[in-house]
């Protein structure tokens, strides 16, 4: 009797009657199980923390250039490797060690750090109290710069020590301290997924507040910021770096110094 | 610098939270938030998952990967676009890529779950019994179809899915629908008739 041809609405009602029939899985505690895999960490993929929602950032395509510009310097077979990431595959490219190869190409200091201004100015004019170090071995910054968070809303100032005698140049940094400052916000996870497995993180006291100190092989880093946006300035290789906090301000101090050396430069920010 | 925390600003009492404010406070990293959208859609994706894989088991682990990818992802779903049809687009990419892996075999195991000849008491013997055998004909017909006919049917006839909630699932212009649906069901008459003749 089938061999007749079923009309269309005959084809259409037989249709819904198989759908409603069908032996469909009924799963009932896949949040559960969804949940629990969300709690796993994401072995040995770290860029992924990139990527995650907690994350998430804006100028992506920033970010992926930088890192591809990463797989370049680092993989022989760059080009096809930084066409896989940008894809947003490429499991094996970036293992840890790969993110030490282009400390060489010094990412340019003061990148979109704003316009070049004095201490006094940008005392004045910051949303917030900025401090710099009353230490000799650094003595008063070259430069120091004020510009804006990329979402515009927050003051970021960056204080510049070009050479001073004692601390090498960072060839990460391209000078001898950096210092920056902003309302910010660390993340401690974060810095953990970035960082290759050269790199040290302690939790540290400075000033009476929680910091890190990172140190070891050159790590990628960056911040989030008050509304949870990760900057794409500060993503970038970078050497020896204490991080703190110090009334609602984020200040961050890289110099290829030690952890104590550091830390007697952060007592001294006034 | 402490872990983030989150304030959590429930809607008001009783009423359920939109999809729209569950994928905020997801991309902010709110996984009880995520829960509630697997809970929400955990029943669409596995059966979407079935139709193309057409075992239970692998459906529900297809569903399962696909909320986790889902979540990953978060960041690049355009807010304010229907959460639905974007999970259902990674729901099947998924589906499809595990037949793929698995060596995709030429049928599917899809099956009816409870179908008896007697079933529909409301028609007679005779009109039950044929009712019965067009679905048989229409299920062998589907086992052997293109995972994407079956899915692009599987969203008009068993989920009934909106026009252009199929244009979102399925990655194509609104437009495109209505062809892409009747060149499956046309497909899928071909596969009848093969049956048929092949049962004679």
């Amino acid at each position: 009797m089938t061999r007749e041809r079923m009309t269309e609405q005959e084809l259409d009602a037989t249709l819904a009657e198989v759908g409603e029939r069908l032996a469909y899985p009924r799963p009932t505690r896949l949040a559960d199980a969804v949940r629990a895999r969300l709690r796993e960490p994401r072995a040995g993929r770290w860029w992924d923390a990139l990527r995650s929602p907690r994350y998430a950032f804006a100028p992506i395509l920033a970010t992926l250039a930088l890192l591809a510009l990463v797989v370049v310097l680092a993989v022989p077979d760059a080009r096809a490797a930084a066409i896989e990431f940008l894809h947003l595959r490429g499991i094996d490219i970036f293992r840890a060690p790969a993110i030490a190869t282009p400390a060489a190409t010094a990412v340019p200091r003061a990148t979109s750090a704003g316009t070049l201004t004095t201490l006094n100015e940008a005392r004045r004019g910051a949303d917030f109290a900025v401090l710099a170090p009353a230490d000799a071995r650094l003595g008063s910054p070259d430069e120091v710069y004020r510009g804006k968070s990329p979402n515009g809303t927050h003051d970021v100032v960056t204080l510049v020590y070009t050479i001073r005698a004692g601390i090498p140049v960072s060839r990460e940094a391209g000078v001898s301290a950096l210092v920056v400052e902003f309302r910010g916000r660390v993340d401690e996870g974060l810095f953990g997924k970035v960082a290759g497995a050269g790199t040290r993180i302690e939790d540290v006291t400075v000033n009476g507040g929680r910091g890190f100190w990172i140190e070891g092989e050159p790590h990628l880093f960056f911040y989030r910021d008050e509304s949870g946006n990760i900057w794409n300035e500060t993503l970038r290789l970078a050497g020896n770096t204490l991080l703190w906090e110090q009334d609602g301000v984020t200040f961050r101090l890289e110099a290829q110094v030690s952890r104590d050396d550091a830390l007697r430069i952060a007592a001294s920010f006034r | 610098m402490d872990a983030v925390k989150r304030v959590r600003t429930d809607s008001v009492e009783g009423r359920p939270t939109e999809d729209a404010v569950l994928v905020e406070r997801s991309k902010n990293g709110d996984q009880d938030a995520y829960a509630e959208l697997v809970t929400r859609y955990q029943a669409i994706a596995a059966r979407t998952a079935y139709v193309i894989t057409g075992t239970a088991a692998d459906a529900e682990d297809v569903a399962q990967d696909a909320f986790v990818k889902a979540y990953y992802a978060l960041d690049r779903f355009r807010t304010g676009a229907p959460f639905r049809p974007w999970l259902l687009r990674i729901v099947a990419n998924e589906a499809i890529n595990r037949r793929k892996a698995a060596g995709r075999r030429p049928t599917v195991g899809l099956s009816i779950a409870l179908d008896r000849a007697s079933g529909d008491t409301a028609l007679s013997p005779e009109a039950s019994a044929l009712a019965h055998e067009r679905r048989e004909v229409v299920l062998m017909a589907l086992r052997r179809m293109r995972e994407e006919d079956r899915l692009v049917i599987a969203y008009r006839y068993f989920f009934d899915l909106s026009e252009l909630e199929m244009a979102d699932a399925l990655g194509v212009a609104r437009g495109t629908v209505k062809s892409r649906l009747s060149r499956a069901i046309a497909r899928l008459r071909a596969a009848m008739e093969g049956d048929e003749l092949h049962d004679a």
